[in-house]
């Protein structure tokens, strides 16, 4: 290969490609610091300030620009996605087990899972909420069709996931404790839980932060009613002017996101580590 | 313990696969096929009756704006998969072949791959400041005497929408296609240039055909999303360019449900379509 000059070219390209995919990042948290509450969200910064900040955590004397209105919408998103990555988790790591045994039909409802990761939420929704309103006369909440929508979207992941683990997974120590008569059930959770833990931990990680910014499906399926998640918030203010509040939110969500990726890290380290050391202790005895 | 048991026993009970199958049934496919059901509905003002009727059907082909925003949800779709392919193809190039060592290659897509973790409105938002009239590009453009007026066709317009898509989903094209770069046998393009083969002749010959699965794939994961977007061509045009999608939330927005269930089974059917084609490229059962 022609590596002195393509490489350090494609090394330059992939360094231009990481500028434009974090550009507006920079952008976004520079402005993110305007002057309030009189500052645009565009150049130039009139003075640096962190009054946006401020106004989140409602630290400002009010202004003619009301505050986000994020406080209650982040709480109900955070149960929602807690409440979908339990769902989905259990669904996966269920749906996952019985796929260990080829069974009849197994490729049609294969295809059938995965396609809930494929169909665009505009169609899920929109249909969840015809049914809603016209067959079974329920109001839609985040809570009940958004929930169930947005289970049908992260339950195919943590089915994949769940799967791939699965495949690799030795079953002969779930075969001895069987022989040694140690019910199925206590099997599971005593010798096959442990084993997938880290593929269950992803697959949790994967449902809840696509459960937490999901947005389409809870426009249409939690759309009318009162109770906004957190992206239905922030869609609220696109519609109307733009302050760097948004831009404030946007930095601090971002941290957060961040928080909950090293707080997976760490577990994940730690069970690593953990089946180590047992794998270790079983190679000394 | 008889063989038999512990075989049937090991690979779990298959009623565990229940709960999986009515969810999906219940919350994926009766919706869709409830859209399909209510785009023949009788739509009075404010209310829709089950009267089966093709008005809407009829409505949606009469009008300039609805069969519009079919060709420019092709033509969006089409140009964002060509902008992705494009800037994505050397970044999966460089991570999957040309980087030697593994660590560096992780590193570089979970630099991809942090972005993901911002909310996707903010993400979108983040384009406004850098496109607008003052936006970052015209400042810096200006300081450096490259233009002397800002432009302003960078924000809403449709370019706007198809620069703010290739930066939301080209990531989708990396991923796929470094796997499968990086799964080519270098065995095999060494051979080829012990053979004579110039690089060009080895990446049209060898590289780029083993990577034509990776391509698909990330082809399918940016056509699904960008087929299904709203929010993107809402923020970033200024509700200029209206997508299938736009319609389908305007519509829903002022009550037309059964217009918003034609624009939905057409969605549906576009998405089929391009789908279908794309699996008929490449056999995904037989390639991963």
């Amino acid at each position: 290969m022609e590596s002195r000059v393509l490489k350090p070219m494609l090394a330059v390209y992939v360094v231009a490609f990481i500028l434009f995919l974090y550009g507006p990042f920079f952008v976004l948290g520079i402005l993110s610091f305007q002057e309030g509450p009189d500052g645009g969200p565009q150049f130039p910064i009139t003075e640096w300030s962190t009054y946006w900040y401020r106004q989140i955590f409602g630290l400002t004397p009010p202004s003619r620009i009301a505050p986000l209105p994020v406080g209650e919408a982040l709480i109900r998103s955070l149960i929602l996605a807690f409440m979908t990555m339990v769902t989905s988790t259990v669904l996966g790591v269920m749906s996952a087990q019985a796929f260990r045994r080829k069974f009849r039909g197994s490729g049609f409802v294969f295809y059938l899972i995965v396609l809930g990761m494929m169909v665009p939420g505009v169609l899920t929704g929109l249909g969840t909420s015809l049914l809603a309103n016209n067959v079974f006369d329920i109001t839609r909440h985040w809570y009940t069709t958004a929930f169930a929508t947005h289970v049908a979207y992260t339950f195919p992941f943590a089915f994949l996931v769940m799967l791939a683990i699965l495949n690799r997974f030795d079953g002969s120590v779930e075969e001895a404790a069987w022989s040694l008569g140690v019910s199925p059930w206590k099997t599971f959770r005593k010798v096959t839980f442990p084993l997938i833990f880290p593929g269950v931990l992803s697959a949790m990680l994967f449902a809840f932060t696509l459960s937490f910014d999901e947005f389409p499906r809870s426009l249409f399926a939690a759309g009318g009613s009162e109770d906004q998640t957190l992206p239905l918030a922030i869609y609220g203010t696109f519609s109307v002017e733009i302050h760097p509040n948004i831009f404030a939110f946007g930095v601090l969500t971002t941290l957060f996101s961040f928080a909950l990726l090293s707080v997976y890290g760490i577990l994940m380290g730690l069970s690593v580590r953990r089946a180590r050391k047992l794998a270790m202790q079983e190679e000394i005895a | 313990m008889s063989d038999a048991t512990v075989t049937a026993k090991r690979q779990g009970p298959s009623w565990l696969i229940l709960p999986g199958i009515v969810w999906m049934a219940l919350f994926m496919v009766v919706p869709i096929a409830m859209i399909c059901y209510v785009s023949f509905w009788t739509q009075t003002t404010f209310n829709i009756s089950s009267t089966p009727t093709l008005a809407s059907w009829k409505q949606f082909f009469a009008s300039d704006t609805y069969t519009g925003a079919l060709w420019t949800t092709v033509r969006i779709w089409l140009i964002v998969l060509a902008t992705t392919f494009i800037i994505g193809y050397p970044t999966a190039l460089f991570v999957g072949l040309f980087v030697k060592s593994k660590t560096l290659s992780t590193v570089l897509l979970v630099i991809c791959v942090i972005p993901f973790w911002t909310s996707f409105l903010i993400r979108v938002l983040a384009w406004r400041p850098m496109l607008g009239k003052e936006g970052a590009i015209n400042i810096i453009l200006q300081k450096l005497h490259i233009i002397s007026q800002p432009i302003e066709v960078l924000l809403f317009t449709e370019l706007s929408v198809i620069i703010g898509m290739s930066q939301i989903y080209c990531v989708f094209m990396v991923g796929p296609i470094a796997f499968m770069l990086g799964r080519i046998d270098r065995n095999i393009i060494e051979a080829a240039r012990d053979l004579g083969a110039g690089f060009g002749r080895i990446f049209w010959k060898i590289i780029f055909p083993l990577s034509l699965p990776g391509v698909v794939v990330g082809a399918i994961f940016v056509s699904v999303m960008v087929l299904g977007e709203f929010a993107t061509s809402g923020a970033l045009s200024g509700r200029k360019v209206n997508l299938l999608g736009n319609i389908i939330v305007t519509q829903v927005g002022s009550l037309k449900w059964a217009m918003a269930s034609v624009t939905g089974v057409i969605l549906t059917v576009v998405m089929g379509m391009v789908i279908a084609a794309f699996l008929r490229i490449v056999d995904l059962k037989r390639e991963l």
